[in-house]
C-alpha cells in the first residue's frame, strides 16, 4: 500500500519537475525570440512601411504606426505588454495586414495538425516495422535492403523527396488531377512523404537497439527455454529497445514541425507554414514571434508527454530508484 | 542528431596520419571519402570546368534536353545546367562547410572557456544553451531569418545561430572530463605552463569527438541550406544553388524532367557522402567500433 502510493508520488514529483524545465524553455524561447529584435537592422517603423509596401510614407501615416504598435515605449516594457498579451492568447497585429496574428494563425493550425498527426503517425507505424523486418533477419538479405534503404532516405531532404514523388506520382501514374483538386489525397501524400522521410533515422535507430536487446540476457533465456525467433523479438526485444527509442521521437519531433512549412509549400497546403513563409519573406515581425513561440511549446508539450510516458513504462526513471 | 547519446563520452585522440587509412579501411567510409573527395573537388574547380557562364540566359537555347553541347541540359532560360549545377556546389557545399567549421570554432571556444572557467561562468554559459537548445533548430533558424530577411549569408548566420549550442555542450563535457584528467593534473603538478596543459591535454580530446560532429552535421547544413534556398529565403537570383534550381523548375517536371533528376542527385550525394563519412569517423573515434 505504501509502496503504491510513494510510487505515485515518485512520478508527479518527477512530472512537475519536467514541467518547470518545460515552462523555463518557453519563457526562455520567448525571451529569446525579443533579444534577437534589436539585431534586425533597420527602424520597425521601416519594416512595418516595407511589409505593407508604402513607398513614400506621410509624417502622420508613421506617428500613428508608432502609437498603434506602441513603437516608442521602451524595450523592455514593450516585451512585458506583449508577453501579458500572449498568456491572454493575444499575439498582436501582424505588421503586413493589421490583423491580429493570432486569426491569422489559428484559421490555418487544423490543416497542419493534420499534416504533422498523420506524418507522426506514418513515421512511427513505418519505422516500427522496417526495423522489426531488419531485426528478425539480422544480417541477411531483408537487413541489407532495409539498411540500403535508409541510408538512401536519409540522405534525401523532405523537400528533394516530394518533388521526386510528386513527378512520379504525375508523370508516371498520372494523378495530376487527382492532387488538384482533393484535399484528402494531397494530406495523405504530403503526409507520407514528410513520414516516409523522417522514419530513416528512426529505422536506423530502433533497429540498432533492437539487435543489442537481442543479444543481451533474457533474449537468450528465453531462446534457451525454446521460445521462436518473433516471440524473442516481439517480447524480449522490442519493449526495451522501445524506450530510448521513443525519447529520440519526442527530441526530432523539432524537426518535424520545422520540416512541415517546406513540405506545404510544395503540395500547397493551406497550413500555418504558408502563412508563415510570406510572413518571413516580408519580415513581419510579430508572426513570426507568434510561430516560433507556438512551435517551441507544441516541442515542448511534445517531449513532456514521451517523458511523461517513459516514466510511466519505466520504473528506472522514477526519481526514488534513481538513489 | 541521432548519434548524440553516444559522443558524450569522451574520446581518445589518434592520430591525424592515420586517419586517412582508417577510413579507407572502414566499409562506408571508403566511399564517402571517395564520395566527398569528388564533391570537393569539383566545387573547388567549379569555374574551370563549366562550359558556359552560369548566370547569362541564352533564350534561343532553351529547355534544351541533355545532349552535345549541353550534356545536363539547360534550363527554361537556357542557361546552361551543368555549369549552373558547379557554380551552385560552391554555395551548397562551401556554404555548408562554412558553417560547419563556424560552428565548430564557436562550440570548441564556448565549451572549453565554460570547462576552463569560474563556476558562476560556467553556469551561465551552461544555462545559455540550454535555452538555445530547448527551441528545435529549424525554427531557430526560422526566426533569425525572419529578422534579418532573406539572403544567403542571412541564412549561413542563421544556421550557425541554429546549431552551436550542442557542439559547445559536446566540448565543454570533454573539456571538463579533460581538465580534471590524471595527466592534466600531473603536468600542472611539475610545473608545465597552463596553456601548454591546454594545447596538449585539453584541445585534442576535445577536438575528435567535434570533428565527428562536424562532419555527421554537414549532411544536415547542405540540406538546410538547399531547402531554405528553395523556398526562397537564401540563395537570391540569379545565382545558382541546388535547391533555388529545383525551385526555378518545379513548375517544368512534366516537360524538363532533368532539371528536375540533377539538382536533386546533386543534394542526395552530398548529403550521403556526409553522413557515411561522420559514421566512419564515429566508429573510428570510439574505441569498440575499432575492431
Amino acid at each position: 500500500m505504501t509502496g503504491a502510493v510513494s510510487r505515485g508520488r515518485g512520478i508527479i514529483r518527477a512530472l512537475v519537475l519536467r514541467l518547470w524545465q518545460a515552462v523555463l524553455a518557453a519563457a526562455g524561447a520567448s525571451l529569446l525570440v525579443w533579444l534577437m529584435l534589436p539585431l534586425a537592422p533597420g527602424d520597425p517603423v521601416d519594416m512595418i512601411l516595407s511589409a505593407r509596401r508604402i513607398e513614400e510614407p506621410t509624417a502622420e501615416q508613421i506617428a500613428a504606426l508608432r502609437d498603434r504598435f506602441g513603437l516608442d515605449l521602451p524595450f523592455w516594457q514593450r516585451y512585458l505588454l506583449w508577453l501579458g498579451g500572449v498568456v491572454q492568447g493575444d499575439f498582436g497585429l501582424s505588421w503586413r495586414t493589421g490583423e491580429p496574428v493570432w486569426d491569422g494563425l489559428v484559421r490555418r493550425l487544423p490543416a497542419s495538425l493534420q499534416l504533422v498527426g498523420l506524418s507522426f503517425a506514418i513515421s512511427v507505424g513505418w519505422s516500427l516495422a522496417l526495423a522489426l523486418v531488419a531485426a528478425r533477419w539480422t544480417g541477411r538479405w531483408p537487413d541489407r535492403v532495409v539498411l540500403a534503404y535508409t541510408r538512401i532516405l536519409a540522405a534525401t531532404p523532405s523537400f528533394v523527396l516530394a518533388l521526386l514523388v510528386l513527378q512520379f506520382a504525375v508523370v508516371g501514374l498520372g494523378l495530376g488531377r487527382v492532387l488538384s483538386g482533393g484535399a484528402g489525397a494531397t494530406l495523405v501524400l504530403a503526409a507520407a512523404v514528410l513520414g516516409i522521410d523522417r522514419a530513416a533515422g528512426w529505422t536506423q535507430l530502433l533497429r540498432a537497439g533492437l539487435i543489442e536487446h537481442l543479444a543481451r540476457g533474457p533474449a537468450d533465456v528465453a531462446r534457451a527455454r525454446g521460445a521462436g525467433p518473433g516471440r524473442v523479438l516481439t517480447v524480449y526485444a522490442l519493449p526495451p529497445a522501445l524506450l530510448p527509442w521513443l525519447t529520440a521521437l519526442g527530441i526530432s519531433l523539432g524537426g518535424l514541425i520545422g520540416g512541415a512549412p517546406v513540405l506545404e509549400a510544395i503540395f500547397t497546403w493551406p497550413g500555418v507554414g504558408q502563412h508563415v513563409l510570406t510572413a518571413l519573406s516580408v519580415r513581419d515581425v510579430p508572426v513570426i514571434q507568434a510561430f516560433v513561440l507556438i512551435a517551441v511549446l507544441a516541442y515542448v508539450a511534445a517531449s513532456l508527454l514521451v517523458d511523461a510516458l517513459a516514466l510511466l513504462i519505466d520504473p528506472r526513471l522514477r526519481p526514488e530508484a534513481r538513489r | 542528431m541521432l548519434a548524440r547519446p553516444r559522443l558524450a563520452a569522451a574520446m581518445p585522440a589518434r592520430p591525424a596520419s592515420g586517419l586517412v587509412a582508417g577510413l579507407s579501411r572502414h566499409p562506408s567510409g571508403r566511399w564517402g571519402l571517395i564520395l566527398a573527395l569528388t564533391l570537393g573537388a569539383v566545387a573547388v574547380a567549379g569555374p574551370w570546368l563549366a562550359p558556359h557562364p552560369p548566370n547569362i540566359p541564352d533564350y534561343g537555347a532553351a529547355l534544351r534536353p541533355p545532349g552535345p553541347g549541353h550534356w545536363l541540359g539547360t534550363d527554361a532560360t537556357g542557361r546552361n545546367q551543368l555549369s549552373r549545377l558547379l557554380d551552385g556546389a560552391r554555395r551548397s557545399l562551401g556554404g555548408a562547410a562554412l558553417v560547419a567549421v563556424a560552428i565548430t570554432l564557436i562550440g570548441l571556444v564556448v565549451g572549453t572557456l565554460a570547462a576552463l572557467g569560474a563556476r558562476w561562468v560556467d553556469a551561465v554559459v551552461m544555462r545559455a544553451v540550454d535555452v538555445v537548445m530547448a527551441l528545435p533548430g529549424l525554427i531557430l533558424a526560422f526566426a533569425v531569418i525572419g529578422l534579418l530577411g532573406p539572403g544567403y549569408t542571412n541564412l549561413l548566420i542563421a544556421l550557425i545561430a541554429a546549431d552551436w549550442a550542442y557542439t559547445a555542450r559536446i566540448a565543454r563535457a570533454c573539456a571538463f572530463e579533460a581538465v580534471r584528467s590524471p595527466a592534466a593534473i600531473v603536468a600542472r603538478q611539475i610545473g608545465v605552463p597552463e596553456w601548454r596543459v591546454i594545447l596538449h591535454h585539453v584541445l585534442p580530446p576535445v577536438f575528435w569527438p567535434l570533428l565527428v560532429l562536424g562532419t555527421l552535421g554537414l549532411g544536415g547544413q547542405i540540406a538546410a541550406i538547399s531547402a531554405f534556398s528553395f523556398l526562397g529565403l537564401g540563395v537570391q537570383v540569379p545565382h545558382a544553388e541546388w535547391g533555388a534550381m529545383l525551385a526555378d523548375s518545379r513548375h517544368l517536371f512534366t516537360v524538363a524532367p532533368w532539371l528536375l533528376l540533377a539538382p536533386a542527385a546533386c543534394i542526395l550525394l552530398s548529403v550521403l557522402a556526409s553522413n557515411l563519412l561522420g559514421e566512419a569517423l564515429r566508429d573510428l573515434a570510439t574505441p569498440e567500433g575499432r575492431s
